[in-house]
């Protein structure tokens, strides 16, 4: 089979990745940015309408804040109740959720083409005129907690809760999205409307509309429909503090009657605007996070080692507007804890000290060019591009951007930013599970 | 509702419109349909093969064996498959379940056809190196811990394993300990010679390529192959249930959960669309009726969720919850009983229904814009829905088709009809996972 003779050099040329519609950013008069892309291929429409607002931005005694508001705006409007809601959603089939994220929170709706006037109406009111009612926010206050107290029993959540503790100190980012069961006890109905009527408003929001429509169309319709909501002009975010990686080592052990270990090894990673972005997706790929057994880690641990059914590393993928977390994960049994840790550490190690070879590096660049493509294949994923691409500047002709980006990858870079990045000296360990001292 | 019309006129769907069946000589079924939308294909292969075919004390062989694929062939090394998908830019993985094992690759559409080469040769020259197999095993008995260490899976075990008492749904697909420990190389390539072979195969092609061409291709590389052995029947039939079980799981944890099952028909029996509409009416959404009850009329629970999916053999129409402190598993299980009570006796509104059976259809098309998950879907039905009682033409993928349209015709009588006959006392197993403080 003439598969077994082709080399990495003969098909590092990614495919083309083309978007049949053509995108477009407007801002309406009120200030809200609006990201259009048509796509006729189905008769369906998907929007992610958000507003920067999220955990970051809320006070540390408040902490679980920004997703009980999330959570809550689909419990009422002056002309709806929660139930009205959910029913012309469900009765439609089509899918309309709200959310409080880490830096943004708002509304995501996918539906077909018909039934998208009517549900940006509500969508409209969910984002202008929430009436956040006393009652419904304290049900949902209940369910956080409820939440909260099942999470205790997900060691691997506990495990990654502990490790961004440890390595964002006092930075917004330590905390779990849903907050500390003893703050969101805490929080009262009047700082949601607080937070509400501060953050969202037009002149903070980001819209990404994709799908069957045509743009002058949708733009008129969402211009009306957003028309009375009134711009803030002395809106402003709140100053977050910035982090320091760690310089010594940090561990914690939670003992949890499982029967795996939850081991996370690693330090504070990078911003999604670092330049060096690309050349740490390249180490990224052939350290511990292309699919299959591919790169390194788990390719030795589990492939070769029988060690763990899940393990893997990466700086890249929690890259955002903060630093994210370089981490290396491992579920393996207590008696593996000293192999598998060994051997991530090892691993961690070898990229920062010895070159990648030229073929892991073609590999991985073709790899990443190749599979670009399927990051834009529904409308959904397609909104959400458009979001990243405006929040952090990547540039609409990023389709074209990005493999050039990766292409331009060497050997030399990748070891510069592996010595640059990471540390494996000065690592946080945490461990949760049946752990014996 | 003007669209998405499921079923139109002419009898098929936007997923089965343009899908063409051909059967080669070898008894291999290749389905194929292109949507040329993106420059992507997935390419699958389903082998009607799961943990429905395994014998008592070789539990979790169709797993281990999905693991062994990946680990080469005579031609490739260890390692290699991912390799060359990888280098490709492509991404590729297996699952298996209960009636079937599947195997898919997804690349852009100018080099798909690597994973057709892939699949004609790990049909037949999988390697089974010895010192591979004992590495597997041993990820594999991590991935089985791993399991047990999330409570609703532990759950569902005892319950699966308490309702069947003989057939084979009784064991969970990823094996029980000692089978897995105790399988051998030997019992390894036995399972593979019977089962992994065109006649009990399916290819299954969405995307981007021309129709022809990838038959062709198909052709010369699976066209030589012997069709392989006559599959042995599976004659086990599990026996009517005669009164309640129950099961008590104990374990450290914060949150106690439950789990109530009954014995449920199988695919395409003429009562499983009103059990699918039953079970949206009972869980699917806010509005839902157990959504109603116990999170916002009771806040007794977090989340409660009743799921019906249809197998080869009759299997079970399950609802979880787990619960809030406070409140106890013996009161959300009657609050359970009386949903199931009201939704048996009562009339049901007719915007609910219609409600229910427009969300099953908005289901299919919104959850299948890409063209891996339409391959998934095609490849499924085509290997579970081939009960001989089903006319020719609604067969295989077809039924998607026949189960659309059907389930637009079911009435409130039959929905209650079917929770009197299936969701019985006498029919149902009870599962309680308990906090048990006496571990620690």
């Amino acid at each position: 089979m003439e598969f077994l003779e082709m080399n990495a050099n003969q098909i590092a040329a990614g495919s083309a990745v083309k978007h049949k519609g053509e995108i477009e950013r407007v801002v309406l008069p009120n200030g809200i940015v609006l990201l259009m892309a048509e796509n006729h291929t189905l008769p369906m429409i998907s929007m992610s309408a958000m507003v920067r607002f999220g955990s970051r931005y809320e006070a540390e005694e408040q902490a679980g804040l920004a997703t009980l508001l999330g959570d809550m705006l689909d419990e009422g409007t002056p002309t709806r109740t929660a139930q009205e809601i959910a029913l012309a959603t469900e009765e439609v089939g089509a899918r309309l959720s709200s959310f409080g994220g880490y830096s943004h929170s708002g509304v995501g709706l996918v539906c077909l083409t018909e039934d998208f006037p009517g549900l940006l109406a509500l969508a409209t009111e969910m984002l202008t005129q929430s009436t956040l009612p006393e009652d419904r926010f304290t049900m949902r206050r209940e369910r956080v907690l409820a939440q909260l107290k099942s999470r205790e029993d997900e060691p691997r959540a506990v495990a990654a809760d502990a490790f961004a503790e440890l390595i964002y100190g006092t930075h917004p980012a330590h905390r779990p999205s849903l907050g500390y069961p003893h703050t969101v006890a805490g929080l009262t109905r009047d700082q949601l409307v607080a937070a509400y009527q501060r953050f969202f408003v037009p002149n903070n929001s980001i819209f990404a509309v994709v799908g069957d429509f045509s743009r002058r169309e949708l733009q008129a319709q969402i211009e009306a429909a957003f028309a009375n909501w009134q711009p803030d002009p002395a809106f402003s975010l709140p100053e977050v503090p910035t982090v320091e990686r760690q310089t010594e080592p940090r561990e914690k052990i939670i003992f949890k009657e499982k029967e795996q270990i939850q081991v996370y090894l690693g330090h504070l990673g990078i911003q999604r605007s670092n330049p060096d972005f690309y050349p740490l997706l390249v180490m990224d790929t052939i350290l511990g996070s292309s699919p299959g057994m591919t790169s390194r880690i788990p390719r030795i641990l589990r492939d070769e080692q029988g060690l763990a059914y899940t393990t893997f590393s990466s700086i890249t993928s929690s890259a955002g507007i903060d630093p994210g977390r370089f981490t290396a994960y491992i579920g393996t049994s207590p008696a593996n804890r000293e192999k598998a840790i060994r051997g991530l550490r090892a691993e961690i190690e070898r990229i920062t000290t010895e070159p990648v070879s030229q073929e892991e590096l073609d590999i991985a660049k073709s790899y990443l060019t190749g599979s670009f493509v399927f990051n834009f294949e529904t409308n959904a994923q397609v909104a959400g591009f458009l979001v990243e691409a405006e929040v952090f500047h990547l540039g609409f002709d990023y389709l074209e951007t990005y493999p050039e980006f990766i292409r331009q990858v060497t050997v030399d870079d990748v070891t510069r930013v592996a010595r640059q990045y990471l540390d494996p000296v000065n690592l946080t360990t945490v461990i949760v599970g049946p752990v014996k001292e | 509702m003007s669209s998405p019309q499921p079923a139109s006129h002419d009898g098929f769907s936007a997923l089965t419109r343009n899908v063409r069946r051909t059967h080669l000589p070898n008894g291999l079924t290749i389905l194929t349909k292109e949507v040329h939308t993106h420059p992507i294909v997935a390419a699958m292969i389903w082998y009607r093969v799961g943990s429905r075919n395994e014998e008592l004390g070789h539990t979790g062989k169709s797993h281990f064996l999905e693991h062994m694929m990946f680990k080469g062939t005579e031609r490739l090394g260890k390692g290699e498959i991912d390799l060359l998908t990888q280098i490709r830019g492509g991404r590729n993985n297996a699952f298996t379940w209960l009636d079937f094992t599947a195997y898919y690759f997804t690349f852009a559409s100018d080099r798909w056809e690597m994973a057709l080469e892939i699949e004609a040769d790990r049909i037949r020259n999988t390697s089974f190196a010895p010192e591979e197999f004992e590495s597997e095993k041993q990820v594999i008995i991590e991935e089985l811990q791993m399991g047990l260490d999330s409570p609703f899976e532990l759950l569902e075990n005892e319950v699966w394993a308490t309702a069947f008492r003989q057939h084979p749904y009784h064991s969970p697909t990823v094996g029980w300990l000692q089978d897995v420990q105790g399988v051998t190389v030997e019992d390894m390539k036995r399972y593979y010679d019977q089962w992994y072979q065109p006649r009990n195969a399916t290819v299954v092609l969405v995307g981007d390529f021309e129709t022809e061409q990838a038959i062709t291709r198909v052709t010369e590389l699976f066209g030589h192959l012997p069709a392989g052995p006559e599959p042995p029947a599976m004659k086990i039939v599990e026996p009517p249930q005669r009164g309640e079980k129950r099961v008590i799981v104990k374990k450290i944890t914060p949150v106690e959960r439950l789990m109530i099952a009954y014995h449920a028909p199988e695919i395409a029996h003429p009562d499983s669309y009103a059990l699918h509409v039953a079970s949206m009416l009972f869980s699917h959404g806010r509005t839902s009726r157990l959504y109603q009850r116990l999170q916002e009329k009771d806040q007794s629970v977090t989340m409660a969720y009743a799921s019906y999916n249809e197998h080869i053999d009759p299997s079970l129409f399950y609802i979880q919850a787990e619960i809030k402190s406070g409140h106890t598993l013996a009161a959300v299980e009657q609050a359970i009983y009386e949903e199931i009570d009201r939704l048996a006796t009562e009339p049901i509104p007719e915007a609910e229904l219609k409600k229910a059976k427009r969300q099953i259809e908005a289901m299919y098309v919104l959850g299948n814009e890409d063209v891996l998950n339409q391959a998934t879907l095609l490849g499924e039905y085509e290997t579970t829905a081939n009960r001989p009682e089903l006319p020719e033409e609604e067969r295989g993928y077809r039924y998607l088709d026949a189960y659309l349209h059907r389930t637009r015709e079911v009435t409130t009588a039959e929905v209650q009809r079917v929770m009197r006959t299936y969701l019985h006392p006498d029919h149902r197993t009870v599962g309680y996972l308990v906090n048990d403080p006496k571990e620690s």
